[in-house]
């Protein structure tokens, strides 16, 4: 019989003891830590991630000089390059150069095997990318007018290289 | 009167049933409210990760490594790697050896967290999970600043680590433990020594250290049923001999030696020892280098290693062959939470069909650790 009694004082008194904890909370020394997301931040939650947040990748076709090392380190393969040679330029020019963000795992292997520097590839800290179209989440780097621009950038900078052994 | 028919009843609890930690099914022979047996049926979660690595090379894997068990990435991470550098003759760098542990040690305060959280949540107390995901909360930004992901770090590369410490890593890890340490005594006050709690706990599901042994349980679940076996101790690897901590076992203080309650609270107290192991670390990183060079196509030499090391859910072995060539011919992972679903038939005989929800919450088995 005592037990019995002994055994629901027990519970009431562990049971207030955890609400005094809960209690703690409504009092102004803890600060609520949660945020209203999307709408109601002080600032878009892309500007408060770290610096080296793993977000949608981004890809600059100016500095990329078409090695295809991040391509071949992928290990689902969601990158996907095409490039070709250009008469009288030196090396590759690219000619497509796609991104699955569906597949992608945002594992970060490309971006650690891309040799130029700046990275030719490289994550952002987008992380919004919820779209109701899979095609959407291809994303295209190159496009025809950016293939026709990035071969005369190349034939260009043969012909500056050819001047410039000439003169020597 | 007439007599009653009584025959066993078989319920299925699962595949997707909001108890069981992520895809697993459990059948379940009733008579009346006790158990007969439950039988544990496994394999929902199979996605080939062993398979996988034969197709690809070996530092491509590593992201693969975090999906064994995703409430602790960064161990599993840290398995692999040392298994490949033992088999390669790979040196690892002091100072990566460190942030290697200390992201290891904030993996496991993050993943038992989870652990005692969920043991509430599932017994009806939605409170303390909650206390419990905020504190994780702040290991999981640690984690995005330290390698930009909360989850599937990718962090730790064969010979080393991915990138250096970032600026004001170590203060505001600092910070984090000094709240963290009176967090726990708070969170014990809220839920560990709740008398309700207790009484579903304690004495329910006993495993002794004879079957802990003979099943092959490791980790949490074995020191629980009172046998110390660490291998951050027994089988010291990394830094871990220089530090100083201690390997809490289960000592019965509500039950008996093995309950469901012992198990929960000693992964309070391993919180408690990790946050002692991450500041000794902190105090202790050299400078230098955190990655060794390694060619553009690493080629491992032919032959075959077994590396444990202590993950969160205990013993987790990597067994890699090499034919020599830059893809690993096979590839075998051993993990606590495959060995952990092997004892629940025997502890579940006699059971109430409401404790089967304490014992497996207490074994702390997550789903794709069992089926990789
Ligand atoms: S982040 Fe990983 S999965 Fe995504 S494209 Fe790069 S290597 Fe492939
Ligand atoms: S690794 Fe860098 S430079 Fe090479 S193709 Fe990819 S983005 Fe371009």
């Amino acid at each position: 019989m005592r037990r019995y009694f002994l055994n629901i004082w027990e519970a009431i008194s562990t049971i207030a003891k955890g609400m005094g904890v809960t209690l703690v909370h409504f009092t102004p020394a803890r600060k609520s830590i949660t945020i209203q997301y999307p709408d109601r931040t002080p600032v878009p939650v892309v500007e408060t991630l770290p610096e080296r947040s793993r977000g949608m990748l981004t890809f600059d076709p100016d500095v990329c000089d078409a090695c295809s090392m991040c391509a071949m380190t992928c290990p689902i393969d969601c990158i996907s390059i095409d490039r070709e040679r250009v008469e009288g330029a030196k090396g590759f020019v690219l000619k497509r150069f796609d991104i699955d963000m569906a597949k992608c795992m945002y594992c970060g292997l490309c971006t650690e095997a891309c040799p130029v520097k700046p990275k030719g590839l490289e994550h952002t800290r987008e992380f919004e990318g919820a779209t109701d179209r899979m095609e959407d989440l291809i994303l295209e780097f190159i496009d025809e007018k950016k293939h026709r621009e990035l071969v005369e950038k190349a034939l260009k900078k043969a012909e500056k290289l050819k001047a410039a052994q000439n003169e020597e | 009167m007439p007599e009653f028919r009584t025959e066993e009843m078989v319920l299925n609890m699962g595949p997707q049933h909001p108890s069981t930690h992520g895809v697993m099914r459990f059948v379940v022979h009733t008579d009346g409210e006790v158990m007969r047996v439950a039988k544990p049926d496994v394999g929902y979660l199979h996605r080939s990760i062993e398979k996988i690595a034969e197709k690809l090379k070996y530092p491509q894997f590593m992201p693969f490594t975090d999906r064994i068990d995703y409430l602790a990435a960064m161990n599993c991470n840290m398995g692999y790697a040392m298994t490949v550098e033992k088999l390669a003759g790979i040196e690892v760098p002091p100072r990566a050896e460190y942030i290697r542990v200390i992201a290891s040690e904030l993996n496991r305060i993050a993943s038992h967290l989870i652990s005692v959280g969920v043991m509430g949540l599932e017994l009806g107390a939605v409170t303390p999970f909650l206390h419990a995901i905020r504190e994780r909360e702040t290991i999981n930004d640690l984690m995005e600043e330290l390698c930009g992901a909360r989850l599937t770090y990718n962090y730790i590369r064969i010979g080393g680590v991915a990138q250096d410490l970032p600026a004001g890593f170590a203060e505001k890890t600092i910070e984090f433990l000094d709240h963290f340490v009176p967090a726990v005594d708070e969170y014990n006050r809220l839920l560990s020594y709740n008398k309700i709690f207790v009484k579903r706990m304690a004495d329910v599901a006993v495993i002794s250290a004879e079957n802990a042994v003979d099943y092959g349980l490791v980790g949490p679940n074995l020191r629980a049923s009172g046998v110390k076996w660490d291998l951050r101790r027994d089988e010291p690897y990394s830094v871990y001999p220089q530090f100083e901590f201690d390997i809490p076992v289960g000592t019965g203080e509500k039950g008996q030696v093995g309950d469901c309650y012992d198990r929960y609270m000693l992964r309070i107290r391993e919180m408690v020892e990790s946050s002692r192991i991450i500041k000794q670390c902190l105090a202790a990183v050299p400078d230098g280098p955190v990655q060794t060079k390694l060619p553009a196509s690493l080629k491992v030499p032919e032959g075959e290693a077994y590396v444990r090391t202590e993950s969160v859910r205990g013993e987790l072995g990597y067994y890699v062959i090499s034919d020599g060539s830059d893809k690993p011919y096979r590839l075998r992972i051993r993990t606590g939470s495959f060995s952990a679903m092997s004892i629940v038939e025997l502890t579940s005989r006699g059971l109430m069909i409401a404790d089967l929800v304490a014992l497996i919450g207490s074994l702390d088995v997550v789903a794709p650790e069992i089926d990789r």
